[in-house]
């Protein structure tokens, strides 16, 4: 965006206190650019943006003013013709015939700028382009503006076709004195050229109330400078807009995943589905609950869960098992064997006889201390003593050992008696897991058996009917959890896609509110600003159209530029005989095509354009006389400040600024055969005539007869422009309505009656015009005979004579009251 | 034709094809007068030979007794020409002096309406 126009947001944020928002970071991001907006909207942490702000405003361009126009080879004009203009405000009247080469000035100075024409945007666009070389002279062409601008001085502009280039090959360049060619792009109108067009045309005038609201909009607008406030508006709206949209996609790609959720789960009451529908049913999503839920490694939810326990449940080895029941039977046996030998006993004895060997080898007694037998302890005792408590060690030992083995058999087989898993009970909404139950159950019962016997007989009678009860119940499990994981993973694999878009989603709308706060200050701002800097165009145009507007009813008192986007349109407060709130359509062309210009002068005028000059062509054309009063003085309002040119194919224009005595001048365009153009100043037809008939009769070149033939019209005509000038001073200042004076000067037939209506206000007086003459004196009545009888026949007398008396004639006409 | 409309003629010819500075702007209307003349030289001729005596009324009663004695086709083209060129040869409001082009359609008509009204004593000549 532009600096000023930057400037002009961050004043009016801090001053409305809105810089403390979040949101009015990303107002001053989308006036910098919409990546801008976009990376704020990313990080949305620091407020870089809002610390500084932008410089102050630029001071407006330097303007440029036309010294002349250069022209050859283009459209009616063959050989090279120069406009000179004067360089400074002022309003100057280009007028020649259509067809004179006249608007062939105006088109070549729009073609040099702009490169292209307004001719030659529409539907005849090819034959405009297809004939813009001249007939006559197609080559060289070239066009030629020498320019005054201001603080840099004269610069010529020219754009050159070579051989057989079409329209738009030419190349342009600007030079100013004693310096490089430089490309025109250099002198920076490029944007100018077309917010500030300094062109304007009467088809194009009359086309842009045409074209519909927008376009009316647009080329109002676009002087405003405002289009990058535009863009940032069209930034934010966008971003949200992308938002939303991103969003709804979410929201819609839900929709059918929802559906196959609800399938997965009819079909196989799978509870992750049930989940995920609850986790997307709310106004919000629960997408940390769907992303668990998705992830298929972390899954522990209901059925599925049972199912994965089910199918890894394990009973003890079937070779642990045997092996331990094989355990448990030679463990008792051992344990019978080995008491038959009465060895539980022998540890006894072994104790007792090794307490006696201890007694009699410490106290060296020899005496039995059970029985008191003397003497009986005597080393042969001892011997044998010793002998028999070994053997007895050895055989009670064996009986603990069997004890032993037994205790461990029943411990191990016990261990293997595990107890069933509960997932069994709660998988039987799922499976039938009943006979596995119980079968586990009878299993375990086992627990409570002592006798080693019953329990090698219980693992062995119980233990092949579980086992394959169970491989049984985790095939069908195994089977039903492939089946839903089947018809769940495909689902599970587009939710975690989804889950990712609609995180983005849910992360990008966060940001909604803020943006759209943005955006409605924005727009509100905008609107404000366009209103502001609006304002004095809208002003200047109802100034000018109250020249305009002439005895037009219609009356406009307000004009804004309202809505946006598609609904933007001109809003023109339009008044007919004081009845508020009429259309366009009750105005005439005429009036129609004065508010076009009344709106697009200022347009072309304002202080930011760098042109100093404003070319119209044919601004006249369906325009009352009346009207083309208040043109004339519309113009002379803006010639104060600007060099206004102004391309007409009539006199009417001339006349009235003549008749009005407003400050112009003209420039009359004839072109002879073969594109000749020749340009000369013009003064008022009168002056004009007598000054030609004066140059005719100095033209000694010319015969002598064509002089006597031709000089005394001229002199005519300079009679009747005095005459009609006179009638229409008159009646004009005495408000008489123009349609009824030219009504009138039509029905004067002769010059007669021409001078009676002048002299009288009677053009049926003709009788008395010439005493009326000869009351100026006998030459005056003798003058008007002679121009009016020689405008057929030779004059016989002298030219020199008949021009001088012919001009003293006028002047003396024109100055009675 | 007699010499003096065929020399009117050629200098109006004259005064559109040259380019000369003394000229400039003022050619069209000096053309028109030539050209008007011209037609008014070659009527006064018609009538000398046809109507002696018709050459003496206004050129409007002229140009209604036209039509008793010439084609009506000509007598109207020939009221049509001189109207237009008398109007370019008088001053009116609003008005610019004719372009080349329409001078040469009223000169192409003058010499047209002359060589008729000489050579076929007012008869159409089939177009050629």
């Amino acid at each position: 965006m532009e600096e000023s126009l930057q400037r002009i947001v961050f004043d009016r944020l801090k001053a409305d206190g809105s810089l403390d928002h979040d949101w009015s970071l990303y107002v001053i991001a989308a006036c910098n650019s919409e990546a801008e907006l976009a990376s704020a909207l990313d990080s949305s942490s620091t407020h870089p943006a809002s610390t500084q702000a932008p410089p102050a405003m630029p001071t407006s361009p330097a303007g440029a003013y036309l010294h002349s126009v250069t022209v050859q080879g283009f459209r009616g004009i063959g050989p090279e013709a120069t406009l000179q203009l004067q360089a400074g405000p002022g309003f100057t009247l280009v007028v020649g015939r259509n067809g004179s080469g006249k608007s062939s000035f105006a088109d070549a100075l729009e073609v040099l700028f702009t490169g292209d024409s307004h001719r030659w945007a529409g539907r005849r666009a090819q034959v405009w382009k297809e004939g813009w070389r001249n007939l006559h002279h197609p080559h060289p062409a070239m066009v030629e503006a020498v320019l005054l601008i201001e603080g840099s001085g004269r610069a010529t502009a020219t754009r050159r076709w070579k051989k057989e280039e079409g329209v738009e090959a030419g190349v342009a360049e600007v030079q100013a004195p004693g310096k490089v060619k430089q490309s025109l792009d250099s002198l920076g109108w490029t944007e100018a050229l077309v917010t500030h067009r300094p062109f304007l045309s009467y088809n194009e005038l009359s086309s842009m109330l045409d074209e519909g609201p927008g376009k009316l909009y647009d080329a109002l607008s676009l002087v405003l400078g405002l289009e990058d406030l535009v863009e940032a508006q069209t930034a934010l709206s966008n971003s949200r807009r992308n938002r939303k949209k991103a969003m709804d996609a979410a929201k819609k790609a839900l929709v059918p995943l929802r559906a196959r959720l609800d399938q997965v789960h009819d079909e196989g009451g799978d509870q992750r589905a049930l989940d995920c529908l609850a986790a997307t049913g709310g106004r919000t999503w629960d997408l940390d609950a769907l992303e668990a839920l998705t992830d298929d490694d972390t899954t522990a939810a209901g059925e599925i869960d049972w199912l994965r326990r089910v199918v890894v449940l394990e009973l003890p080895a079937p070779a642990r098992v045997a092996e331990a029941a094989t355990g448990l039977r030679r463990a008792t046996l051992e344990r019978e064997a080995a008491t038959g030998s009465g060895s539980h006993r022998a540890g006894t004895l072994a104790s007792l006889l090794e307490g006696a060997l201890a007694y009699h080898e410490h106290d060296n007694v020899s005496d039995c201390p059970v029985c008191n037998t003397p003497g009986a302890l005597d080393p042969q005792w001892k011997d044998r003593a010793q002998d028999e408590a070994a053997r007895l060690r050895v055989e009670a030992a064996s009986w603990e050992q069997a004890l032993g083995a037994v205790r461990g058999a029943v411990r191990q087989a016990k261990e293997l008696l595990v107890p069933a898993p509960t997932v069994l009970q709660r998988a039987a909404d799922i499976l039938a897991p009943g006979a596995v139950f119980e079968a586990w159950q009878q299993w375990r019962a086992g627990i409570t058996l002592t006798a080693p016997e019953e329990l090698s007989d219980h693992m062995e009678k119980n233990f092949e009917p579980l086992h394959s009860a169970l491989e049984t119940l985790k095939l069908e499990a195994r089977t039903e959890l492939e089946a839903r994981q089947d018809r769940w993973r495909p689902v599970a694999r587009d939710l975690t896609q989804w889950v990712k878009e609609a995180r983005s989603a849910s992360l990008g709308m966060e940001h909604d509110s803020s943006l759209k706060t943005a955006e409605d200050w924005l727009k509100k701002a905008g609107d404000s600003i366009r209103a502001q800097r609006f304002e004095p165009i809208g002003n200047q145009a109802i100034k000018l159209w109250e020249h305009l507007r002439q005895q037009s009813n219609v009356q406009l008192g307000k004009i804004e530029l309202a809505g946006a986007k598609t609904r933007r349109h001109v809003t023109l407060d339009v008044t007919v005989d004081g009845v508020a709130g009429a259309a366009l359509g009750v105005m005439s062309q005429g009036e129609l095509h004065a508010l076009a210009l009344s709106m697009f002068l200022p347009r072309a005028t304002i202080a930011e354009s760098p042109f100093r000059f404003v070319v119209v062509d044919d601004p006249v054309q369906s325009m009352d006389p009346a009207r083309v009063d208040g043109l004339a003085r519309a113009f002379e309002e803006v010639a104060q400040e600007r060099q206004v040119i102004v391309f007409t194919h009539d006199d009417r224009l001339p006349e009235a600024v003549r008749r009005l005595g407003i400050e112009a001048t003209t420039i009359g365009v004839t072109r002879r055969p073969a594109s000749v153009i020749e340009l000369r100043p013009a003064s008022d037809p009168m002056t004009t005539y007598l000054s030609d008939a004066r140059a005719l009769e100095n033209d000694s070149q010319l015969p002598e007869d064509v002089r006597r033939r031709v000089i005394p019209g001229f002199c005519r005509s300079a009679l009747e422009a005095v005459f009609t000038d006179k009638v229409r001073g008159r009646r004009l200042a005495a408000g008489a309505e123009h349609a009824a004076v030219e009504e009138e000067l039509a029905l004067t037939n002769t010059l007669t009656e021409l001078a009676a209506l002048a002299l009288f206000d009677d053009k049926d007086r003709g009788s008395d015009v010439m005493s009326r003459l000869n009351q100026i004196g006998g030459w005056a009545g003798d003058t008007f005979k002679q121009v009016n009888k020689g405008a057929h026949h030779p004059y016989p007398g002298s030219l020199f004579r008949l021009v001088t008396d012919a001009e003293k004639l006028c002047k003396q006409i024109g100055a009675r009251k | 034709m007699s010499s003096l409309t065929a020399g009117l003629l050629v200098e109006a010819h004259g005064l559109l094809a040259y380019s000369d500075a003394a000229t400039a702007g003022l050619w069209p209307r000096a053309a028109a007068l030539l050209a008007r003349q011209a037609l008014e030289q070659g009527l006064n001729d018609f009538w000398q030979v046809r109507a002696p005596g018709v050459e003496k009324g206004t050129r409007r009663s002229q140009m209604l007794c036209l039509r008793s004695y010439a084609d009506e086709q000509l007598a109207e083209e020939a009221n049509h020409t001189w109207t237009a060129l008398s109007r370019a040869c008088h001053h009116h409001a609003y008005e610019l002096s004719p372009t080349a082009s329409e001078l040469k359609r009223w000169m192409r008509s003058v010499t047209d309406v002359v060589d008729s009204l000489e050579t076929n004593g007012g008869k159409r000549r089939s177009p050629a």
